[in-house]
């Protein structure tokens, strides 16, 4: 069996011990791929002064030139024919540029498998017939958001029996469509299937907190599930503690604290991460998390404040072998959590910026009368 | 909070007095006009009220370095002080124009006066600290009737400042109609619309575009929009005391404000002289920058780090070189194309030669605002007037660009003049 298959097949998504020496080999193979097929990265590598033959312990991982996520959204840069991409993606771009991204075959069959163990792992995956309530829109003609997409791949770990959409587009915002979704939700209650919700937390927030202003409380099949990701965005303030967002849900759906989870990925760096019972992303075994100092990109030691990035071999088709985020965050050894996974895990810390806008010089949109 | 009628109110009842807002308007309109001179006073003693020993905190709590404060405070000190004031209105209506006189070619005498537009409505979209006050009051200056609606984040100070006009002159308080209400209530904002004659906006494009969308045809739009502002250097032998003043000025902002300078053009077309100048200009800001710290910052850092490196990634194969120093960056483009910068520190040098400076600089319309112009004494008159052939506004030094004087244009217009109309008189 070959090396991507050992590591991204692997049963346990956070057992090291076997993966660590496959996981070097295929982060050299990966870059050795994009070096001979990606005439800009190959000049990265040379600038930076990377060595391929020099990577031979994971300490030097942190060397291979790391690619702000931003590149993406400026620059189109494949390792493969363009032609030879199979899907392609854009960033959620709730705000300003989007990526462009695409996958080959290989690296997106790898991802698949990897998708499948890492699921089944954290008991997602069901054969359960079930109903869907999607937290975004309905794909419209121009909502094109990779977050509604991903939304809806979501809705193919269990076979969905119906989808719902929880959001009515009004064309420049979105509103919640209580009613229509009261009766689904009734229904769907009758019905006895588990029912799972898809969508941002803020969404899910902004759902239970409704149902209970107007009193409605009901009990969902025990093996409903609740899937949120893509962090809290514009409601950042309205953002309440973890374990009184869970509370609201057991109190208006009847569902449990273990059922729901919270994803991270990003388009950059398509990877899931999901969050264990004490609320930590811990790191599987497809990469490694370093966290950089915010002004030199260097790594900077567990349990401090700095730039999330990450190391990961899955896709071959664009050199994303090194990306930096722009979340800030902090890493921890794993025993740390006590959730029983010992990989490392790392807390999310808000994003890159200013903190609070105050300007009134023209942004780079506006100059040309909006166009950019 | 809410400010109505002199009365702090939370915002279930501002709603109900926004329903009444036409009744309230039309009250101050029979009662007494607004006596310029009284609200004169009522500044002037809000200007002594302010000190360096009771306010300076203040300021230095929003972040402020000491230095910094120490001038704003002063500024606002000398903004609101009466001989400002009275100095202010004699340089932007000049003498009255109460006098009849025979126009010519008329056969009646005419009377002509400035009078108030009537009802402000005023919209700070941006947040910077103080400008909903000041816009304020302008109206009141102009003797209107002022709706507020506050920023999203306000803190607090519009409003104590408002009181405090009040308590100086008390007649204000049917003069300021405060209400802290977000511009997604579309309702609340229409009905505010509905009651003005005028109305002022400060803000983005999106801001202003929202505003033009929402008032009617019979409402006039005053807008304050934001605006960009750079340095022109033309000639080799610039001494390194006038870049200095650019740096002082792109750390003293930190590049944020409509005139601070976000990047410097060179009068040449040759990449090598501006990669030359950008190398000398870098040793000259992160001086300046050194000099003057501000607070650390990591997600402020991280983003410009992010920035700063997806251009370096981007640099090879492309004509633009990115220099870094400890504290600032400077990054020679060949593209001569105007962007904002940055910010924090972070600057541009770009070629722009004289013979092509209006072909580049006219596209940006509305959007320019203040030039810092350096180059020799004979290419002065030139460059002048090439540059008022475009949109900008103001051309001063370097040191000066975010500096304003009594009586200032702002954005080419007397801001007191666009508050008030002339009224012609026939007997």
């Amino acid at each position: 069996m070959n090396d991507r298959l050992k590591l991204f097949g692997q049963r346990n998504p956070y057992d090291l011990t076997k993966s660590q020496p496959i996981f070097l080999r295929l982060m050299r193979d990966t870059i050795h791929f994009h070096r001979d097929h990606c005439p800009p990265y190959r000049q990265m590598l040379e600038t930076a002064g990377f060595h391929l033959e020099n990577l031979t312990s994971e300490d030097y991982l942190a060397k291979i030139p790391v690619i702000p996520t931003l590149y993406f959204k400026r620059n189109r840069i494949f390792s493969i024919p363009e032609e030879k991409l199979v899907i392609k993606a854009t960033s959620s771009g709730t705000k300003g540029a989007q990526s462009q991204v695409g996958f080959d075959l290989k690296s997106l069959l790898t991802g698949i498998l990897m998708m499948i163990r890492f699921f089944s792992y954290h008991h997602i995956l069901s054969l359960r017939p079930t109903n869907y309530i999607i937290l975004g829109y309905e794909p419209s003609e121009h909502t094109q958001m990779g977050a509604i997409k991903t939304a809806y791949n979501t809705t193919k770990f269990a076979p969905a029996l119906h989808r719902a959409y929880a959001l009515r587009d009004t064309g420049t915002d979105y509103e919640l469509d209580i009613e229509g979704l009261t009766k689904t939700l009734h229904r769907y209650a009758q019905q006895g299937f588990p029912v799972r919700f898809v969508g941002f937390p803020s969404h899910m927030y902004f759902l239970t907190n409704t149902l209970k202003e107007n009193h409605i409380q009901l009990k969902l099949n025990r093996h409903s599930k609740i899937l949120l990701g893509g962090g809290w965005k514009q409601f950042s303030n309205e953002e309440i503690d973890r374990e009184s967002f869970f509370q609201l849900i057991q109190e208006t759906l009847g569902i449990e604290k273990t059922h729901c989870f919270e994803f991270f990925s990003a388009v950059e760096h398509p990877l899931p991460y999901c969050k264990c019972g004490n609320g930590h992303f811990h790191v599987p075994i497809y990469s490694r998390v370093i966290i950089r100092d915010v002004s030199t990109l260097q790594p900077v030691p567990n349990g401090s404040l700095g730039l999330l990035s990450f190391v990961s071999p899955l896709v071959l088709s664009m050199p994303i072998a090194s990306v930096v985020t722009d979340d800030l965050a902090v890493l921890h050894d794993g025993i740390q959590c006590g959730c029983g996974i010992k990989t490392p895990y790392f807390d999310l810390l808000g994003r890159a910026g200013v903190s609070q806008i105050q300007t009134c010089t023209t942004d780079a949109a506006a100059l040309l009368g909006g166009k950019k | 909070m809410n400010l109505i009628s002199g009365r702090i109110m939370p915002d279930e009842e501002s709603k109900s007095q926004l329903n009444r807002l036409p009744e309230l308007i039309l009250k101050t309109h029979l009662g007494e006009p607004l006596s310029i001179p009284r609200v004169i006073d009522a500044c002037d003693s809000l200007s002594l009220l302010l000190n360096a020993e009771d306010h300076l905190d203040l300021l230095v709590n929003l972040g402020m370095a000491k230095e910094k404060a120490r001038r704003e405070l002063a500024t606002v000190k000398l903004m609101l002080s009466r001989a400002y004031l009275e100095n202010r209105l004699n340089a932007e209506f000049g003498e009255p124009l109460d006098e009849p006189f025979p126009p010519y070619g008329y056969d009646q005498p005419v009377r002509k006066a400035w009078r108030p537009l009537g009802t402000l409505l005023h919209i700070a979209a941006g947040n910077m600290d103080a400008l909903p006050v000041f816009s304020v009051l302008e109206g009141l200056l102009t003797g209107n009737i002022n709706i507020l609606k506050l920023p999203g984040k306000d803190n607090g100070l519009s409003i104590a400042l408002l009181q405090q006009l009040i308590h100086f002159y008390p007649e204000i308080a049917g003069y300021v109609f405060v209400f802290d209400t977000p511009s997604t209530d579309l309702d609340a904002m229409e009905a505010m619309a509905e009651c003005a004659d005028a109305i002022v906006v400060w803000g983005g494009d999106a801001a202003i575009s929202a505003v033009r969308k929402m008032t009617k045809p019979n409402t006039r739009i005053i807008e304050w929009g934001h605006k960009i502002s750079f340095a022109y250097v033309s000639g080799l032998d610039i001494p390194d005391e006038e870049l200095d003043e650019i740096a002082f000025n792109i750390c003293d902002t930190n590049q944020v404000l409509c005139n601070s300078c976000q990047g410097i053009y060179l009068d040449t077309d040759n990449f090598e002289e501006v990669v030359r100048f950008a190398r000398r200009f870098l040793k000259i800001l992160n001086a300046k920058a050194a000099s003057m710290p501000q607070p650390e910052d990591p997600y402020l850092d991280a983003q410009i780090t992010l920035k700063l490196t997806t251009e370096e990634l981007e640099a090879p194969g492309t004509e633009k070189l990115v220099f870094r120093a400890e504290h600032c960056s400077v990054i020679a483009y060949e593209d001569p194309t105007l962007h904002p910068s940055y910010r924090f520190r972070n600057c541009w040098v770009k070629p722009l030669p004289q013979g092509k400076l209006l072909a580049e600089l006219l596209k940006y319309k509305n959007h320019l605002q203040t030039v810092a112009l350096v180059c020799d004494l004979e290419k002065k008159a030139v460059l002048e007037r090439l540059l008022s052939q475009t949109c900008v506004v103001r051309i001063t030094s370097g040191a000066r660009m975010s500096t304003s004087y009594c009586g200032m244009p702002h954005d080419g217009e007397y801001p007191l003049r666009r508050y008030m109309k002339v009224v012609s008189f026939e007997d």
